[in-house]
């Protein structure tokens, strides 16, 4: 049989209507999971995953993926409604989707990010079915160097979250790297910041972080308007649905998004959230309408959604290529597969051609579902908004401290919560931005222990850092991104030098 | 963009919160200074060893704390509204109480102390009506993660009811 | 609303009991790694066997399981229903971040499973045999890079061991330190590393297919299946296996004890269990009673020596 026909088989037995029912409740009880923010969809599929296993092989894992694709979309509705991101990748979202909820903009917020992730979830899995092998030789391509030069490029790109001032946004940065820091330091074993503090050997969680900085940093700010802000919400202005301008102005970083995130997903190091940002940055220098972005520009959500689904098939890659399990998800998943006797491996695809093309297939059916289940639903959480704002809050901060005990039950994590989320409001009240310091946390690490495993692996060599054609182009392109604004900038440094001097940073 | 055009020029007195900023940003340097060079450089194959990126971390901090100083002087900061207090204690105690209640009184009780005390911070100050129907939602919240989704969420009196 | 359809979308689903749980078992890690998939094979286990009815599975993830360790033991005294789940990784973590809880603080019951280090190099690799690799070792230990898991964890011992058995300085070991076994695995195949150092299973489907070749594993006995001699018949005098085990709470009753260490027995006797050990590739290292604690004194103190040697603990 030609792979295609495989294909068409896998999809003839997913799309049975029992295995529809089976692709609906995994996708219903993913997004359930991972609609709680803290809990990402690693803990998701495999608090989840003893359900399927109560089923037949093909429901099973109809349900499986559900779960999966479920898991990962999850964390999007509440970035974009209570500016609470579930887990690290949707942290993006939140920038933009949720000012456009505040303007009465959340449906069609949703609805970029419902269609956006179909399209690239249907894209990306389209990539795995037939150019798996391709990719997965692109990914090991990269090596500690690198991946070194990749996240130099998006440290470059975090600027784009900087807001009106550089010298705020460079200051929550480095507090965002100066957390980063805390803890146990993967290559020599030894504890930095963390005073003797057993809970802060592994350092700051990213989730807690976010959850602290948006969702309760973002609360207490509200709170401490007093009644001065409008009491209510205004949920839908204008249409609940997407537009005709909202459709041209989504159509484009849909795609980006989806070429961004996918190889980025492939990569053993990659991480779903380096697609995002990466993702985020390009719409905004792309965008007719930069002035948009940090008020609720619609690109600014279609893209890193797109990103982030694209990664998620894009992680499959490695898994099922390799048999490597790049992020916590896919270990759990390779897990599972055994369940199914399926051995994940460079043999895969050759010996057990039913079982991996019946995923592919309940893949592309479960991320079918997740369109279904999501688009009518998108007037049923808009209306979430419209809660008087006491009981929304209250509300709001359950669901964060549930995912916070959910994922990790100690008193210490809760503190931390506390303590990050005053840290949030005060920079709010001093006009910091909030995500540099999350996208700090994150990068930090990675940025760091790359280059010093490029380094211990050239022997103290720093020339490696360039040589190679990747690594090299990486960081021009970051160059390029730093430095062509600044020449911009400073050849029409005639008309707006008034303006400079009013506000140089 | 100059976000305050009507700042007289007279007004000489620098912006007080911002100089406490850099303060904090300089103590935070001092402290990663002071962490990183108790570390000790084994294997010494990478130049860059733990201590490095601490030490270039605190370092850039140091100067923005500079920058920010200055910035203080010339009222680069944006207007600040009033801040209400109270709500903001509210909240923070409410946090504080769930963080404390959880592992004896179980997480209905304490995120239903948690959910009142945000309300009141709203301005819902009837307690008898939000503490109960706090309580009752996380009981519900609860029964569905804990009891059917398996998710480990402490129990309390009122949970135990259930099991 | 939402709660109430999802409630019943679930329930009716599923129509999970939500009867007590007989036992909860800690995994001192996040989801997805091998202690984590130790818990909930026991948790399925246990409950298809009808040891238990119902089993919860906790995941206290950080610092190679010591702050699981460390919350487990202040909260589990004399509690005879709550397990942990433990291993190799957690003496040698116990001993780097100078935990002030350590494995006497709880009761250990059986070790259950072990893994036997592989030592891999790509197909491409000049290195044919573990001959090759020490020879380039001894010649200039720094142009041997190792890529394996956490430092300080039982890939790294198992280097360092390796680097001493062959009269090389184990401080001159040239270990970088991966995440975790698939981000070294890519390092390996993408030859980034000279050699890779981890659990055999991490790396069978990729010598199988014959992407990286085996040069040797770390165990008394060859691994079956695998054509590559152990450490001991290449000459370096070492053993190393990464076992894992189970632990109970402090403070429980000879009784108690006896009741726990009855049911894991039963349980890793039982056909699920062996089937499970199989699907996994896990070796079955079952070990319960005083010979475990005399294994466990052993392993820690050996340890510590290694760690000491290589530099990672004063």
């Amino acid at each position: 049989m030609s792979t295609f026909e495989f294909l068409l088989q896998g999809l003839m037995t997913a799309a049975q209507p029992m295995n529809l029912l089976y692709a609906l409740i995994g996708v219903t009880l993913g997004t359930a999971v991972g609609v709680l923010p803290g809990i990402g969809p690693a803990l998701t599929v495999a608090l989840l995953l003893p359900v399927t296993y109560r089923l037949d092989p093909a429901g099973s894992l109809i349900m499986f993926a559900g779960i999966y694709y479920g898991g990962m979309y999850g964390g999007s509705t509440t970035s974009i409604l209570l500016n609470t991101p579930g887990e690290s990748a949707s942290i993006v979202t939140a920038l933009e989707g949720n000012k456009m909820a505040r303007a009465g903009r959340g449906g069609p917020a949703l609805a970029t990010a419902a269609i956006g992730s179909f399209v690239a979830g249907l894209i990306a899995t389209i990539g795995l079915a037939f150019i798996a092998p391709l990719v997965v030789k692109l990914a090991l391509v990269f090596g500690p160097r690198e991946y070194f030069a990749l996240m130099v490029l998006a440290f470059v790109t975090v600027s784009s979250a900087f807001g009106d001032s550089t010298l705020r946004g460079l200051t929550s940065l480095f507090i965002g790297l100066a957390f980063s820091l805390v803890g146990i330091d993967q290559l020599t074993g030894q504890t930095r910041l963390a005073f003797g503090v057993p809970d802060l050997l592994d350092g700051i969680e990213v989730t807690t972080m976010a959850v602290a900085m948006f969702a309760i940093g973002e609360t207490l700010f509200i709170a401490a308007q007093g009644d001065k802000g409008p009491d209510k919400v205004e949920a839908v202005k204008g249409s609940v649905w997407m537009n005709a301008a909202d459709w041209a102005r989504s159509w484009k970083p849909w795609l980006r998004g989806t070429f961004i995130g996918f190889p980025i997903g492939a990569m053993p190091a990659g991480g779903a959230e380096i697609g995002t940002f990466l993702s985020y940055a390009t719409e905004k220098k792309l965008s007719k309408h930069p002035e948009e972005f940090g008020h609720g520009a619609i690109e600014g959500v279609a893209g890193p959604e797109a990103a982030n689904n694209a990664s998620a098939a894009g992680t499959l890659v490695p898994l099922l290529t390799l048999g490597l399990p790049t992020t916590a998800t896919a270990a759990i998943m390779l897990a599972g597969f055994q369940q199914y006797g399926l051995q994940p491996g460079p043999l895969l695809f050759a010996t057990n051609p039913q079982l991996v093309w019946g995923l592919i297939a309940s893949l592309l059916i479960a991320n079918f579902m997740l369109l279904v289940l999501n688009l009518p639903l998108v007037g049923l959480w808009v209306r979430l908004l419209t809660i008087p704002k006491p009981w929304l809050y209250a509300g709001i901060l359950l669901f964060a401290t549930l995912g916070t005990i959910g994922a990790n039950p100690s008193v210490f994590e809760l503190g931390m919560l506390l303590t990050f989320g005053l840290l949030g409001y005060l920079m709010r009240v001093f006009g910091y931005p909030i995500a540099p310091v999350v996208v700090g946390l994150i990068l930090g690490p990675l940025a760091e222990q790359q280059l010093r495993r490029a380094l211990a692996i050239s022997q103290g060599d720093f020339t490696v850092l360039f040589t190679s054609p990747i690594a090299a182009g990486l960081l021009t392109v970051a160059f390029l991104a730093l430095a062509v604004p600044l020449i911009l900038r400073a050849r029409g440094r005639g008309e707006v030098l008034s303006q400079m001097a009013a506000d140089e940073d | 963009m100059n976000q305050e055009p009507v700042k007289q020029a007279e007004e000489r007195r620098p912006d007080w919160a911002a100089l406490v900023i850099a303060a904090v940003l300089v103590v935070i340097a001092a402290v990663i200074f002071a962490d990183a060079s108790r570390l000790r450089e084994v294997m010494g194959y990478s130049p860059v060893g733990p201590a490095t990126v601490p030490m270039v971390i605190a370092f850039v901090l140091i100067l923005l704390a500079v920058w920010t100083v200055f910035a203080a002087f010339r009222h680069d900061f944006p207007e600040r509204e009033k801040q209400e207090v109270q709500p903001v204690a509210w909240i923070v105690g409410g946090l504080a109480a769930q963080m404390l209640l959880l592992n004896t009184a179980g997480f209905s009780i304490a995120t239903g102390v948690l959910f009142a005390a945000t309300a009141a911070g709203f301005g819902k100050r009837r307690f008898w009506i939000s503490l109960p129907v706090g309580m009752v939602l996380c009981l519900i919240v609860w029964l569905i993660f804990a009891g059917l989704l398996q998710l480990s969420l402490p129990a309390g009196p009122l949970e135990r009811l259930f099991q | 609303m939402k709660h109430f359809i999802l409630a019943s979308i679930v329930a009716g689903a599923m129509a999970l009991p939500a009867a007590a749980a007989d036992y909860t078992i800690m995994a001192p890690a996040g989801p997805g790694g091998g202690w984590d998939q130790t818990a909930r094979s026991l948790q399925a286990a246990m409950q298809q066997e009808g040891i238990s009815k119902n089993v919860q599975v906790l995941n206290v993830p950080g610092a190679g399981g010591t702050i699981g360790l460390a919350q487990f033991a202040s909260q589990q005294k004399g509690n005879a229903n709550a397990l942990i789940v433990g291993g190799y990784v957690m003496v040698g973590a116990i001993l780097t971040n100078k935990a002030p809880v350590t494995l006497k603080d709880v009761t250990p019951i059986a070790r259950l499973t072990g893994e036997d280090e592989a030592i891999v190099v790509p197909a491409a690799s000049p290195l044919k045999s573990i001959d090759d690799l020490i020879a380039a070792l001894k010649k200039d230990p720094g142009s041997v890079t190792w890529g394996g898991g956490s430092a300080g964890g039982v890939d790294h011992i198992a280097a360092g061991l390796i680097a001493k058995a062959a009269g090389v300085d184990p401080t001159k070991v040239n270990y970088i330190a991966f995440a975790g076994g698939g981000e070294a695995l890519a390092a390996i195949l993408g030859s980034y590393v000279t050699v890779g150092i981890s659990g055999y299973g991490e790396f069978e489907s990729q010598i199988k297919s014959g992407t990286l070749r085996l040069l040797a594993t770390s165990g008394e006995k060859r691994v079956p299946g695998a054509d590559a001699p152990t450490l001991k018949e290449a000459g370096l005098d070492i053993a190393v296996q990464n076992w894992r085990m189970v632990a109970a709470g402090p403070g429980l009753t000879a009784e108690q004890k006896a009741a726990i260490t009855a049911d894991v027995k039963k349980l890793a006797t039982s056909k699920t269990w062996q089937e499970t050990l199989k699907t996994k590739g896990w070796q079955d290292t079952y070990l319960d009673g005083d010979a475990f604690s005399q294994q466990l004194a052993k392993d820690i103190s050996a340890t510590e020596t290694v760690l000491k040697e290589i530099g990672l603990v004063k």
